[in-house]
């Protein structure tokens, strides 16, 4: 078995998206199970009372990394056909930084938008209205920042590449790291008292 | 439509256990690798909206802009005919079959008890367009940043992860009254 | 730059050029739809349902007039002599479906509009009292007004057929060259009305049963686009060629995620479920339904064109 099936030309373009149609169910299913339709569950996370979207975005984490490394190990996916998003350190971590300037104030993200406005919430919906707006204005201004948003261009690395470390190893490290941060999440919520958001 | 009478009335179910949710998520991330060897993303397929938008507003102003271009620059397809279009409706279509299982579907605005309603949503658009601004300066947004590339080590994701929980705990007191 | 000019160069010539645009689809779509609530309307009339005040059949017949009227207006939009269309009505070619088409719409508008009469919204009793009159008395004739319901049904029936039979009477398109096409666009007629009668009627019992009736045909629509593909893939390498471009060519996405999908599937499961009392009702799944039934016509129209006899590998 060779993955992932659509590098090896297993179908073509169009059934891809029919393919991304029914990966985007299940998505915004399991987003919408985790609680990420409600802003306040989301922003909650930051105030220290539920801090359900670092243990679902963990969990995810490392389910993925885990089952992606382990089907290389086999030999049943060659990790150099997998697509990685090329690393321009700066802009990144500055986009990152004002992605989470704009999660506190707007309450949600892109993704967790979408199964809010479609779930009801007018927050959401509104939001999503903002996104468009935003990347509207990103493009506008595009030609300005062009040169800050291609610098300090890193390629396609992973940290294995990057600190030198064997990829199964980090896989071990980061596995262990999510452990220990859950534990840490479940003492933090207990001690603050455990307000977790429902519906 | 107004709900009627003989229609069963129960409140909304609690949210699943986080790390369940989270194990769904990540197996759907896995199989997305499976499949087509990337993962999932959201603020994409906005982008393509907004390039679409502008150049059927502005045919030539999109066309010499390098950011929309990238989106338009296959002039075989329409530029929504994209895999994160297709995705996002999925994700649509997914959150609101869960939402109607669960009775979670509610016409509402999310909100703190200390703010009104059009401040919340004044706060949710400018929110939402400084993440549209943030997402494409780091080249993705939640999902096909942090998710997406957090899952193959990609330097630049958990980069940018660490910033965006940076980010949000630097800000978040000044916001709180919008939440608590 | 041409060195020389043949025939060729005429656009109109090639058959693989799209020459319907979004009017045909839109119009095959209304078609189908008000045949549906015709069917309705007369089915309700039939079983005497049009005495109750609320029923939904007092408003159908109004609604499907002025949705079919746009729906001819699509059509008219899209014919290049637009003055010489008066010409439909002084034919009649037993073996043309247009002609066919151009008579049935003739007598489609004086069915409805004997089914308005049966039993007028109250709006129109308020302000004009003599349509009354003409209510009282049509009711006092049972069977007359049973007569209107068959009438209805019938029309709507060959109706809905025609909008499948012009595109299946085109031999040239090897997509359209289906004996299923008029099953599939009566069937998916019922089920967008279905649908929408579901989202407009006012008493719980119409839209528990539009609900029950919208998944009967929902089901029988999946089994129709089965056979229509199987028909199609059983036929000749050109007709496998056809298939292939909605089950994986160019027109996939658009026939799997919107017509498959969105249209059916995932209002089928909602809808199962609200029925059954599992989750609320709401407009969502009637709406994925009529959007559903209306990319359908653009798939099955555009695909269609999109495929010819000529060169079997498109």
């Amino acid at each position: 078995m060779n993955t992932p099936f659509f590098k090896y030309g297993l179908f073509g373009d169009d059934v891809s998206l029919v393919i991304a149609f029914v990966i985007g169910i299940g998505f915004g299913f399991f987003l919408e199970r985790a609680g990420f339709g409600n802003g306040r569950k989301l922003a909650a996370q930051f105030y220290f009372n539920d801090l359900t979207v670092f243990k679902v975005m963990f969990t995810a984490i490392i389910t993925a990394m885990v089952g992606i490394y382990y089907l290389s190990v086999i030999g049943w996916m060659d990790l150099s056909l997998v697509y990685l998003n090329p690393t321009y350190i700066v802009p990144q971590t500055i986009g990152g930084l004002l992605l989470g300037f704009g999660f506190v104030i707007g309450g949600y993200c892109p993704g967790t938008s979408c199964v809010s406005a479609v779930t009801g919430k007018i927050d959401g919906m509104v939001y999503l209205l903002g996104i468009v707006v935003g990347i509207f204005i990103f493009g506008e201004i595009f030609p300005l920042v062009s040169n800050f948003y291609n610098s300090t261009p890193m390629g396609q690395i992973t940290l294995s590449q990057l600190f030198n470390i064997p990829y199964g190893i980090l896989v071990f490290a980061v596995v262990m790291m999510a452990i220990g941060g859950f534990a840490a999440a479940e003492w933090a919520e207990k001690k603050l008292g455990n307000k977790i958001v429902e519906p | 439509m107004s709900s009627t009478s003989n229609e069963v009335q129960h409140g909304p179910k609690p949210y699943w256990n986080p790390y369940l949710s989270g194990m769904g998520l990540g197996l759907v991330l896995l199989l997305s690798y499976v499949i087509m060897g990337r993962g999932l993303g959201a603020s994409g397929a906005f982008s393509s909206l907004v390039a679409t938008g502008v150049s059927a507003i502005a045919p030539e102003h999109a066309k010499a802009n390098e950011f929309y271009n990238e989106y338009l620059a296959d002039t075989t397809k329409s530029p929504l005919k994209d895999w994160l279009v297709f995705e996002v409706l999925g994700v649509l279509a997914g959150g609101f079959i869960s939402g109607a299982l669960a009775g979670r579907i509610k016409k509402t605005v999310e909100k703190g008890p200390h703010i009104s309603v059009s401040g919340r949503l004044l706060y949710a658009f400018v929110g939402g367009a400084i993440m549209g601004i943030g997402a494409k300066l780091a080249r993705g947004c939640t999902s096909g940043q942090a998710l997406t590339g957090g899952a193959v080590l990609n330097v630049g994701s958990w980069a940018f992860i660490l910033a965006v929980f940076g980010g949000a705990y630097m800000f978040a007191y000044f916001f709180r009254r919008q939440w608590r | 730059m041409n060195e020389y000019t043949t025939t060729r160069h005429n656009e109109l010539v090639d058959p693989s050029l799209h020459i319907w645009g979004w009017e045909i689809p839109v119009y095959l779509f209304i078609g189908g739809l008000v045949a549906g609530m015709m069917i309705i309307t007369g089915y309700f009339i039939f079983k005497g349902k049009y005495k109750d005040k609320a029923c939904v059949c007092r408003s159908l017949p109004l609604l499907g007039m002025i949705i079919l009227s746009a729906g001819m207006f699509a059509l008219f939009l899209d014919l290049e002599h637009k003055l010489y269309t008066w010409r439909l009505y002084l034919t009649f070619k037993a073996t043309s479906p247009m002609s066919w088409g151009a008579w049935i719409l003739i007598v489609v508008y004086p069915t409805m509009i004997a089914s308005f009469l049966v039993n007028v919204p109250e709006y129109f009793s308020r302000k004009f009292p003599w349509m009354v009159g003409i209510s009282e008395k049509l009711q006092q004739h049972k069977y007359a007004v049973k007569n209107i319901g068959v009438v209805n049904m019938l029309l709507g029936g060959l109706l809905g057929i025609y909008t499948g039979v012009l595109l299946s009477a085109l031999g040239a398109r090897p997509l359209w060259n289906s004996s299923m096409l008029w099953l599939l666009f009566l069937v998916s007629g019922l089920s967008a009305a279905s649908a929408f009668v579901h989202m407009v009627a006012k008493r719980v019992e119409e839209r528990e049963l539009l609900a029950k009736a919208d998944n009967g045909f929902l089901i029988l629509e999946i089994f129709v686009i089965g056979l229509f593909i199987i028909g199609m893939l059983t036929s000749t390498k050109v007709h496998i060629q056809s298939a292939l471009v909605l089950l994986s060519g160019l027109y996939a996405p658009a026939f799997w995620v919107f017509v498959l999908g969105i249209g059916i599937v995932i209002p089928l499961i909602l809808q199962l479920l609200a029925v059954n009392h599992k989750i609320k009702h709401t407009p969502i799944a009637p709406i994925m339904v009529i959007v559903g039934g209306l990319v359908l016509r653009f798939v099955i129209v555009y695909a269609g064109q999109y495929t010819h006899w000529v060169d079997a590998a498109f």
